[in-house]
């Protein structure tokens, strides 16, 4: 072949292969646009969620919960039709991350499961409530996580760091725990329609900017709120089985039923990774402050701050999979206890393994 | 006067067409590293945008002055950058003023332990003991990593803070880049990278290529933010540097109250120091061996070494060899130390006098440019060699995976350890046959080897009553080597013959005679006549 037909080859080969993946990009991004124009399918707890707060179109937003909670009207800035579905969205992504309820779990969910690793974690597991949990009365629970008194303190300086983080950055924090290897980026839109989300629950609230409120994070407890016994792996296994076991199952690998999750995993492959800040060897304060807060479900708070040390401790101990920074030779140790761990525990303890306790028979059904 | 004025000018106009090149490879060079520089400060150090910048000056600067190699460039390294703020993140927090004097005591520290591997001539000879397939194993996964590391940028997406695989990486950020990047970014990109390739196709245009792909994807930037405006378009830009000035002296924390925090940073220097220093005997092996030249390696260690000990006075980020700079040396075809040296100047003009303009140059751009070095550093003709041989083959794969799956300094300690393992693999296991009673040996009798000939040896001696051994193809014997044949004499079953010609012969006693070395039966014969000084015993 001529030089010069070699030359004009070459540029046409290039200037194809640019064009070709430009042609790619604007066809991904006409998908997106659709997605976003096209009216939400809203899961039932969301559709709950977001009538009690009177999301509707409208110049003005007045909140019913400060009304009833305070007698006032609190006026702020009404939301457009694209804010609603912004919101809706977010909504859906904290109430079914994995896409459970969703048909189209790619478009629905916009791609949320391609952060997660496993079939369990949704965000609704930690802030619970879909990000909002409030006692019967309306009270919002102390340590409960709430995503809206999070928003009120976007930008807040991360103590373990010392890095000022944007709101964006610290919902990167969360695929942290569960990470499958990359996170998305902070423009993507699953972290935008959490945004969204988040923000109109600090206005249903009433919820002001810098403000700091019980119900954000977690309540800690360090191992100076304990009678300093220490944490005890004995003693975390007793309590797990009596308190955690009917749910989290035996190996804490989560319950199933008829492709419901009854309880997310706690432990093995679905569950938080060993960089995650609910790790107790990384941080040995936020998994206990979250049980104390807001395990067992209904008996919230009944828990000495000691037990809920110990069980932290216990789970902490099960096999898990290893953080994205650990490499390759944590993550192979990792996934070969995660396989071999299992059919031991069988082996040794069989009747534990084989008869879950009470009561998860008739939760499962 | 005049005259002197003429003959200035003569010989300015003599040298005019080398100092044009040198002027446009280091402006060019100046163009690429600007926006590295304050990229590897601010996202990776998490130091202010001029530790980058000065590094960019003074570290090419100095590494020009003492580093004989002519395609040795130096300055502010990516893998450099991160460890320090992967290092420092524990002690202290990011952009402030304790961090930025840790930075410059880590670095200071570094260059101690850089000079120390100059002083200690074994600690230096160790670094040589990266072999080829390392290097370009190296070479081949850092430009991979760099284009995956563009990606995000090229769409003009905001940086991901972790750091992941770089394979996982790379799919989903082209994954993020199709679904929600910046189409004026991409566009910008595309302008940038096309331009550059179209322009290397002609060979008068081949030094211009990269500014003129500069040139045209800022141009397009221009008249985007013209007629859709910046708020818009939403396109990152490198900024106004106008703050910074010609020098800025800082000086490294050493005081008492903060000893703990900089013992807690010792390992952490170590692994600089070594990370900077396997970079650039790496970096200034493979170069030099491509434009045909041959640097000591411990030239380019005092170089790293000396400039690491002053950087941190002069608020600089430590230096090392860039792999994708260097790269960019060669191909833009002009090996010389002034380039390099015009390059730290060009930058200081261009900071000084030009921040204006730097600033409105897109970041998409500089990301095309970057990837395209990425490309440009993965070279069929420099992978195929490897491959054609078994251990060279796992020794780069071995590399090159590693430089994805793990971080850059382990893969090459990895990298390395394979490559000795696997050379002494082989050594320990000599070509030997049995033809007749003939036992043939090619390769090495050592302690290693020995129950590999040991066991032929003796399988052959069972089922005859004498056995030659030829040593003809045989090219080193230890000690205990010439005692095991030694004792095979003695049990009198085998004889030996060295087949080597006449003139290998003499050679071996011409150098015997040389040294005027009395030749006593068994003792151990050096041959000088080769350069490989290979051994030989005497029987």
């Amino acid at each position: 072949m001529q030089p010069r037909t070699r030359t004009l080859v070459k540029i046409g080969v290039l200037v194809l292969a640019a064009g070709g993946f430009y042609l790619l990009a604007a066809h991904k991004h006409a998908q997106r646009e659709e997605v976003r124009q096209t009216a939400v399918s809203v899961t039932p707890a969301c559709v709950e969620k977001l009538s009690r707060y009177a999301l509707e179109r409208g110049e003005y937003y007045r909140s019913p919960y400060v009304v009833q909670r305070t007698g006032t009207v609190s006026t702020r800035r009404g939301y457009g039709d694209e804010d609603i579905r912004a919101i809706q969205r977010g909504c859906n992504i904290m109430d079914d991350t994995q896409g459970r309820q969703a048909t189209d779990v790619s478009r629905e969910r916009w791609n949320a499961t391609r952060f997660i690793r496993g079939n369990h974690a949704a965000c609704s597991h930690c802030h619970q409530g879909i990000g909002d949990k409030q006692d019967a009365k309306g009270n919002r629970l102390k340590g409960s996580l709430s995503i809206g008194a999070s928003w009120v303190m976007a930008d807040m300086y991360d103590r373990f760091t010392g890095l000022l983080l944007p709101f964006e950055l610290r919902q990167m924090q969360c695929y942290i725990n569960s990470s499958n290897g990359y996170k998305p980026n902070i423009a993507d839109d699953v972290i935008r329609d959490v945004t969204a989300y988040s923000r109109f629950l600090s206005a249903a609230l009433d919820l002001k900017i810098g403000n700091h409120y019980d119900e954000q994070g977690i309540d800690e407890i360090a191992a100076s709120d304990t009678l300093k016994q220490g944490d005890d792996y004995v003693r975390g296994e007793a309590l797990y089985k009596h308190k955690c076991m009917s749910c989290h199952g035996r190996q804490a690998f989560g319950l199933e039923a008829n492709g419901r999750l009854v309880a997310p995993a706690l432990a093995g492959p679905n569950a938080w990774n060993m960089q995650s800040r609910n790790y107790f060897y990384y941080v040995s304060t936020i998994l206990p402050g979250f049980i104390c807060r807001n395990m067992p479900l209904g008996q919230e708070n009944t828990l000495t701050n000691q037990e809920c040390r110990d069980i932290a401790y216990y789970i902490s101990n099960l096999p898990r999979p290893a953080g994205d920074r650990q490499g390759p030779i944590v993550a192979l140790k990792q996934q070969f206890l995660m396989t071999v761990m299992p059919p031991l525990l069988r082996l040794t303890s069989p009747d534990d393994a084989e008869k879950p306790a009470h009561g998860t028979r008739e939760r499962v059904q | 006067m005049k005259a002197r004025a003429l003959k200035y000018q003569a010989i300015l106009w003599q040298h005019w067409p080398r100092l044009n090149g040198d002027l446009v490879v280091g402006l060019t060079l100046a163009l690429v590293t600007i926006p590295q520089a304050v990229a590897f400060s601010v996202t990776l150090a998490g130091v202010p945008p001029h530790f980058g910048i000065y590094a960019a000056i003074w570290g090419v600067l100095f590494c020009a002055l003492l580093n004989p190699s002519r395609v040795f460039h130096g300055g502010p390294n990516n893998s450099m950058s991160a460890a320090i703020g992967v290092i420092l993140l524990p002690i202290a927090p990011p952009f402030g003023a304790e961090y930025m004097g840790y930075a410059l005591t880590l670095g200071l520290m570094a260059g101690l332990i850089q000079l120390m591997f100059y002083a200690v001539r074994p600690l230096g000879r160790m670094l040589d003991l990266i072999s080829e397939p390392v290097i370009n194993g190296f070479i081949c996964g850092i430009g991979l990593f760099l284009i995956f590391k563009s990606l995000t940028t090229f769409g003009g997406l905001p940086l991901n803070t972790e750091v992941e695989w770089p394979l996982w990486i790379a799919w989903h950020s082209f994954l993020a880049l199709t679904e929600i990047g910046n189409m004026y970014a991409i566009e910008i990109g595309l302008i940038t990278l096309v331009t550059c390739v179209i322009a290397q196709q002609f060979e008068r245009l081949r030094n211009w290529a990269i500014l003129l792909g500069i040139a045209a994807g800022t141009l397009y930037s221009q008249i985007l933010t013209a007629t859709v405006g910046l708020e818009n378009t939403g396109v990152e830009q490198i900024g106004n540097l106008a703050s910074i000035g010609f020098i800025t002296p800082s000086l490294p924390i050493f005081r008492q109250e903060a000893m703990p925090d900089i013992i807690a940073i010792v390992p952490g220097a170590v692994t600089l120091a070594l990370l900077g220093l396997f970079q650039t005997v790496a970096a200034m092996r493979r170069m030099s061996r491509k434009v045909g030249g041959f640097t000591d390696s411990r030239r380019a260690i005092f170089s790293d070494a000396v400039s690491n000990c002053v950087l941190p006075f002069l608020s600089s980020l430590p230096t090392c060899a860039s792999f994708n700079r260097m790269w960019l040396v060669h191909r833009l075809g002009i090996h010389s130390r002034i380039a390099i040296a015009i390059s730290a100047l060009w930058v200081m003009v261009l900071v000084l006098f030009f921040a204006g303009v730097i600033a409105i140059i897109p970041m998409p751009a500089m990301a095309a440019v970057i990837i395209l070095l990425g490309i440009n550093m993965l070279k069929w003709e420099d992978i195929k060699p490897h491959l054609k041989n078994r251990r060279e083959a796992v020794v780069f794969i071995g590399s090159f995976l590693s430089v994805l799956f793990l971080d850059l300094f382990e893969a090459v300690i990895l990298g390395s350890i394979v490559a000795i393992a696997y050379a002494k693999w082989e050594q320990a296991h000599p070509n030997i046959s049995l033809q007749g009673n003939v036992l043939k040996i090619r390769g090495n009798i050592y302690y290693g080897s020995l129950p590999v000939v040991e066991s032929m040896y003796h399988g052959a001696i069972a089922s005859r009553d004498k056995l030659v051994i030829d040593l003809s193809e045989c090219y080193y014997i230890d000690h205990e080597g010439i005692r095991w044949l030694a004792a095979a004499k003695r049990a009198g079953k085998a004889t030996f013959i060295d087949r080597r010609s006449g003139s290998d012969r003499r050679g071996v006693a011409d150098a015997d005679t040389a040294d005027g070395s009395s030749r006593e039966p068994g003792a151990v014969v050096h041959r000088r006549s080769k350069p490989d000084r290979r051994r030989r015993s005497d029987f």
